[in-house]
C-alpha cells in the first residue's frame, strides 16, 4: 500500500503540462531516432544528455526514458514495414509482422505491435509499483551462474524450432557464436580473432549483421521475385486499428505470458532482446497450431513485442535499485544520473522519492502517450509505401548503410552490411534458419562470460549451476525445454510404429 | 513535428559559436571528442561533462560532437586517433589505458602515437567488503585472507586493466592471493559484492557509493597519500574522510590512482595542443567541474605540458613492473 | 538457343547443387579460418575453466563438421530445383550492383555524395525518371539525412572532399 500512496504522489510531480510536454517531445524524438536503424536508442538519449545538464533530474529523466519508449516503438515500425529492425530488440517482431505488411495487412499488424508493447510496458510498471523492494533483492541473489542460466534458458526455448535441417540450423547458431567472440575478451583481456585487422577491434557489431541480414537481403530477394511490395497498398483507417483493438483479448494467454517472459528477464539480466525471442519461441511451442509461424501470425507479433516492451520497462529497476543497467539505453541513462548528482542504489528510493516515483509515474502517461501518438504515425507510414518502390527501394537502402555506419563510424562496417547482406539472401533461398545466427551473437559473448567466471569462481566445476535452488531450477528448465523438441520426436517415431505395428 | 524542430533548434543553439578570446590556433570545423568508452561509462561521463562545460561557457567556437569508440577496452578510439594524424580536429578522451594497453595486448598503436594534452582528474581507489562481513577493518581482512591463499574472490572490471593490476599489488605487498574474477564493468563487481557472490573489490568511490549508502558494501581502505576530503556523512556516521588509508593499515602501497587525461592526434601542432590545455584548463575552474568532481569523489588534479609527460612515464613504468611480473606484456 | 525455352521454363543459371556446394564451402572455411585464428589463445580447460581459446575453436570444429554434413547432403540431394534462373539473376544484379557502387562511392566521396548519386542513377536508369524528378529527389534525401544527423543529432557521417571544399567538416 505504500508503494500506491507514493505512486499516487508521483503522479502529482509527473503530470503537468511541462512535462506532458516533455513526454510528446520525447517519444516523437524516440520514434525518429527508433526508425533509423543503427542510431538507436542509446545513442539517442546520449545525444540528449548534454540538453538535460541544466534541468531538473526528474524532468531530465522523464525526457529520456520517454525517448527510450518512442525509439522502442519507431524500432518495431520499421521492422514490419520494411524487414529492418530499428532496435536489436526488434528482429523477433519481423518473423511475422513483416509477411503481414507483404500481405497487406501493415496497419493490422502495427496496431497489434503498438497495442501489445503498451500492454507489455503497462504490465512491467505494474511489477515495478508493486514489487520494488522485492524484486530489488531478488536481483541481488544473481551471480554469475544464475546469468548464465538465464541466458540457457534464453536459447533452450528458442531452438530446435522447424527448420528444414538441423545441420543448417547448428552451422547458422554456430556462426553466431563465432562472430560474437571477436574483438576484447573480458576475461582473458586479449583480442581474439582479429587477425591484427584495426577494424575488428570492436567485434562484429550485432545490428550492423542485423541490418545486412535482414534489411538488404530482403530487398534483394524482393527484387529477384520482381513483387515490389505490392500488397501494401492497403489504406489505413482508424476502423482497422478499432478492430484490432477488438480482437486483441482473443490473444489473452499469448499476452500474458509474453509480459511474464518480459518482467523476467527484465529483472533478471536477460535484457529486452532476448526476451523478444525467448517469447516468440515459447509462442510457437504452445501453440495448438504450429503452422502460420513466420508466416504472418498475429501471435508472432504479439509475443515479441509484449516481452520486448515489458522487459525495458521492468529493467529499469535493476537500473535504480542496484546501478546495473539492464540495456544499452539503461546504461546511458545511468551515466546521466551521476551527472545528475543521483548515485543509483537502494537507497535512491527513500532519498529521492520523488524522483523515483515521479519516473515511475511517467512511465505509465509515458507509455500512453506513445501508443497514441504512435498509432497517429501509423497513417503517415503507410503513405511512405505509397511511394513507388523504385524510389523507396534505393531509400532504404541508404537507411541501411546509414545505420550501418552509425553503430562505430566504422567505415568497414558498410562493407560489413554488404557482406551480410548476401549471405542472408543465400541463406534464405537454400532455407539456412537466420534467426538462431542472430540470438547467438546476442547471447554468445554474455554467456561465455557468465560461464568462464562461474567457471573461475568454481576452480573449474561444472557442480556450480546446481549449486543453489535458484540456479538449479533455471538449469533444469533449461534442459527439459532443449530436449522437448527431442521427446515430441521420439513420440512421433513411437506413434508411427505403433500403426504400423498391427499391419506386420 | 514543430517541437521537434524547436529543440533541436535549442540543441544546436547550446553548442552554437560566441565570440571568444584570441589564441594563435582555432579550430576551423566542428571538434570531435572520441571517448574510449561504451556510453555510459566513466570516461563517457568524463567527456560529456567537459563538453557540457565547454559548450554552457562557450570556450569553444566550433561545434562539439561526441563519438563513442570503446571497442577493445578503448583501444578503438587511439587507434582511430592514431589514423587522424594531423588534424587537431580530434580529441581523444581516456584513462591511463592509453599507455597500459598496448603493453597488454597487440595493438595498431604505440603509446607516444599520440599528443597527450592533460590529465584533468584523479580517480581513487579503495578495497570494500560486503556490509555484513565480519571484517572491520583492511589489516584483519587481509590477514584473512593470508591465512587462506586462493579463498577469497576479489572482483573487478575487466582483465589485465586497473583492478587486477591492484589485485596484483595487494598480494604483492601483502602476501595474499585471491581469486580475481573479470566482469565487464564496475557496477556488476558493487553489485556482485553487495549480493556476497564476491568477497571483496576494488572499486572507484563512484561505483560504489549507491551500495555502501544502503549499507550492502563498506570501505576497509583508499589507496591515496592522504585520506579523502571529509565533505557530508555518507553512509551511517561515515563521510568519505573517515576512511583509513591502505598505508595507515599496513598495505604498503602509497598510491594507486587512475588519471582521466584528455589526448590529440599525432603530429597535432603545438598551438593546437596549447590551445586545448587552455580550454581543459578553464574547464577545471567552473563550479560545475567542481561538483563533478566531488559528486564522483575523485582528486581534482591537473597535469599539462612537461609534468603531464613525467606523470606518464612514472605510471607506465609503476604499472608495468606489475605487467612484467605477471607475464602480460606481449612482445 | 529456343527462345521459347525461357519463356516456359526460364534457363537455370545456377543449380541449387551448385549454389549448396559453394555455401557449406564458405561456411567451411569460416569455420576453419576461427579454428586457426582460437588456437593462439590455448584451446584447454585449466583451473579457471576454460582458455580463452576454447570456445571459439570447439564452435570452429562444429561449423567444419556441419558444413561438411551439408556439402554431402547437398551433393547427394541430386542437381535439385533451380537456384537461380536468368531473369532472376538479371533482377537480383540490377539492384546490388548499383548498392555495391553506393558502397564504393560512400567509401571515396562520402555518403551524401554518395547517396545523392546512387539515387540518381537507380531513378533515371532503372525507374525510368526524369532527370529533374530525380534530381530533386535525390538531393532532397541526402539533405534530409544531413540536417537530421549532422544538425539535430550531431552524429558524424563519412564526409568525402565535397563537404571539405565546402568548408562544412
Amino acid at each position: 500500500m505504500d508503494n500506491l500512496i507514493s505512486l499516487m504522489h508521483g503522479f502529482g510531480v509527473a503530470a503537468t503540462g511541462f512535462h506532458l510536454t516533455l513526454m510528446v517531445v520525447g517519444v516523437l524524438l524516440g520514434i525518429l531516432v527508433g526508425v533509423l536503424p543503427g542510431l538507436g536508442a542509446p545513442n539517442g538519449v546520449s545525444l540528449l544528455l548534454p540538453l538535460t545538464f541544466s534541468m531538473d533530474p526528474v524532468s531530465a529523466i522523464i525526457l529520456l526514458t520517454s525517448m527510450y519508449w518512442g525509439a522502442l516503438f519507431g524500432g518495431s515500425t520499421t521492422s514490419i514495414l520494411f524487414n529492418i529492425p530499428g532496435e536489436p530488440s526488434s528482429v523477433a517482431t519481423t518473423f511475422d509482422g513483416y509477411p503481414m505488411a507483404k500481405q497487406g495487412r501493415a496497419t493490422e499488424a502495427l496496431s497489434l505491435a503498438f497495442l501489445s508493447a503498451g500492454f507489455g510496458a503497462l504490465a512491467g510498471v505494474v511489477l515495478i509499483t508493486i514489487l520494488s523492494t522485492w524484486v530489488a533483492k531478488f536481483a541481488l541473489r544473481f551471480s554469475s551462474p544464475e546469468y548464465f542460466a538465464v541466458y540457457f534458458l534464453a536459447f533452450a526455448s528458442f531452438v530446435g524450432l522447424g527448420g528444414t535441417s538441423p545441420f543448417k540450423t547448428i552451422v547458422s547458431m554456430m556462426l553466431g557464436f563465432a562472430f560474437a567472440t571477436v574483438g576484447m575478451d573480458t576475461i582473458s583481456g586479449s583480442l581474439r580473432l582479429t587477425f591484427g585487422f584495426n577494424e575488428l577491434l570492436s567485434g562484429i557489431s550485432f545490428l550492423v549483421a542485423v541490418i545486412g541480414l535482414f534489411g538488404i537481403g530482403e530487398l534483394i530477394l524482393t527484387m529477384e521475385e520482381g513483387l515490389r511490395f505490392d500488397g501494401i497498398h492497403a489504406k489505413v483507417s482508424p476502423r482497422d486499428v478499432l478492430a484490432t483493438i477488438q480482437r486483441m483479448p482473443r490473444y489473452w494467454m499469448t499476452l500474458l505470458r509474453s509480459s511474464l517472459i518480459g518482467c523476467w528477464m527484465g529483472i533478471t539480466p536477460g535484457g529486452p532482446t532476448a526476451a523478444s525471442f525467448m517469447s516468440y519461441g515459447l509462442a510457437k511451442r504452445f501453440a495448438r497450431n504450429k503452422e502460420g509461424f513466420g508466416k504472418g501470425r498475429p501471435e508472432g507479433v504479439i509475443a515479441p513485442e509484449t516481452a520486448d516492451h515489458a522487459a525495458g520497462t521492468s529493467a529499469i529497476l535493476p537500473m535504480l535499485a542496484l546501478g546495473v543497467p539492464g540495456s544499452a539505453t539503461a546504461a546511458v541513462m545511468m551515466g546521466g544520473l551521476m551527472i545528475w548528482g543521483l548515485n543509483p542504489g537502494p537507497m535512491l528510493f527513500i532519498e529521492k522519492p520523488d524522483f523515483v516515483w515521479g519516473l515511475v509515474a511517467s512511465m505509465y502517461l509515458g507509455n500512453v502517450v506513445a501508443v497514441v501518438l504512435v498509432l497517429a504515425t501509423v497513417p503517415f507510414f503507410a503513405a511512405i509505401l505509397r511511394i513507388p518502390f523504385a524510389i523507396i527501394g534505393p531509400v532504404i537502402v541508404v537507411v541501411c548503410f546509414i545505420g550501418a555506419y552509425t553503430v562505430s563510424s566504422s567505415m568497414f562496417d558498410l562493407w560489413l552490411a554488404l557482406g551480410f547482406g548476401v549471405v542472408g539472401y543465400v541463406f534464405k533461398k537454400l532455407d539456412y534458419p537466420v534467426a538462431p545466427l542472430v540470438l547467438a551473437m546476442v547471447l554468445g559473448d554474455k554467456a561465455e562470460d557468465a560461464f568462464r567466471q562461474s567457471m573461475i569462481m568454481s576452480r573449474g566445476s561444472l557442480a556450480i549451476f546446481w549449486s543453489n535452488p535458484l540456479v538449479a531450477c533455471m538449469t533444469a528448465l533449461a534442459v527439459a525445454l532443449l530436449l522437448w523438441p527431442l521427446i515430441g520426436m521420439a513420440q512421433d517415431r513411437l506413434r508411427a510404429s505403433r500403426a504400423v505395428a498391427p499391419v506386420g | 513535428m514543430k517541437r521537434i524542430t524547436a529543440l533541436a533548434l535549442a540543441f544546436a543553439a547550446s553548442v552554437a559559436s560566441a565570440p571568444i578570446a584570441q589564441a594563435a590556433w582555432q579550430p576551423s570545423k566542428p571538434v570531435e571528442f572520441v571517448v574510449t568508452s561504451g556510453p555510459g561509462g566513466g570516461t563517457d561521463t568524463f567527456a560529456r561533462v567537459v563538453q557540457s562545460i565547454i559548450a554552457k561557457h562557450k570556450l569553444v567556437e566550433q561545434p562539439i560532437v561526441v563519438t563513442n569508440k570503446g571497442g577493445g577496452s578503448g583501444a578503438e578510439g587511439f587507434v582511430y586517433g592514431k589514423g587522424a594524424a594531423g588534424d587537431p580536429h580530434k580529441v581523444i578522451f581516456g584513462t591511463n589505458n592509453e599507455y597500459l594497453l598496448p603493453l597488454v595486448a597487440k595493438l595498431a598503436f604505440k603509446p607516444d602515437d599520440l599528443t597527450p594534452v592533460a590529465a584533468m582528474a584523479m580517480d581513487e581507489f579503495l578495497i570494500w567488503v560486503n556490509g555484513n562481513a565480519e571484517f572491520k577493518d583492511a589489516k584483519t581482512y587481509l590477514a584473512a585472507a593470508k591465512s587462506k591463499p586462493e579463498g577469497f574472490k576479489m572482483g573487478g572490471s575487466q582483465s589485465k586493466d586497473t583492478d587486477e593490476t591492484l589485485t596484483k599489488l595487494i598480494e604483492g605487498a601483502t602476501g595474499t592471493k585471491f581469486i580475481y574474477i573479470p566482469f565487464k564493468g564496475g557496477g556488476e563487481a558493487a553489485v556482485q559484492l553487495a549480493g556476497a557472490h564476491i568477497d571483496s573489490n576494488v572499486n572507484n568511490p563512484n561505483e560504489n557509493i549507491g551500495q555502501w549508502k544502503a549499507g550492502l558494501v563498506k570501505p576497509l581502505c583508499v589507496f591515496s597519500p592522504q585520506r579523502l576530503p571529509a565533505g557530508p556523512k555518507v553512509a551511517g556516521d561515515m563521510s568519505w574522510g573517515d576512511i583509513p588509508t591502505c598505508k595507515e593499515q599496513g598495505v604498503g602501497i602509497d598510491q594507486f590512482q587512475m588519471p582521466r587525461t584528455v589526448w590529440l592526434a599525432p603530429k597535432a601542432p603545438d598551438d593546437a595542443v596549447s590551445f586545448y590545455a587552455d580550454v581543459l584548463a578553464k574547464v577545471k575552474d567552473t563550479p560545475e567541474w567542481k561538483e563533478y568532481i566531488e559528486r564522483t569523489s575523485q582528486t581534482n588534479r591537473f597535469l599539462s605540458g612537461a609534468e603531464l609527460k613525467t606523470f606518464i612515464a612514472s605510471d607506465e613504468e609503476k604499472n608495468r613492473k606489475v605487467f612484467e611480473k605477471e607475464g602480460w606484456v606481449v612482445k | 538457343m529456343s527462345s521459347t525455352d525461357e519463356t516456359v521454363q526460364p534457363r537455370a543459371l545456377l543449380s541449387r547443387r551448385a549454389a549448396e556446394t559453394v555455401a557449406a564451402l564458405f561456411t567451411g572455411a569460416i569455420g576453419a579460418t576461427v579454428v586457426i585464428g582460437s588456437r593462439e589463445y590455448g584451446t584447454g580447460w585449466d583451473s579457471s575453466g576454460p582458455q580463452p581459446g576454447a570456445f571459439p575453436f570447439y564452435v570452429g570444429l562444429i561449423i567444419v563438421a556441419a558444413s561438411l554434413v551439408n556439402l554431402v547432403r547437398g551433393a547427394l540431394a541430386g542437381a535439385g530445383p533451380v537456384f537461380v534462373d536468368r531473369l532472376q539473376a538479371r533482377q537480383a544484379a540490377s539492384f546490388f550492383l548499383p548498392i555495391v557502387a553506393f558502397v564504393v562511392l560512400t567509401v571515396t566521396l562520402g555518403i551524401y555524395v554518395g547517396a545523392a548519386l546512387y539515387l540518381f542513377g537507380v531513378m533515371v536508369f532503372q525507374g525510368g525518371y526524369r532527370w529533374w524528378t530525380a534530381l530533386a529527389v535525390s538531393l532532397g534525401v541526402a539533405l534530409f539525412f544531413f540536417v537530421v544527423l549532422e544538425r539535430w543529432f550531431q552524429v558524424p557521417l563519412l564526409k568525402g572532399p565535397l563537404e571539405a571544399a565546402l568548408g562544412i567538416y
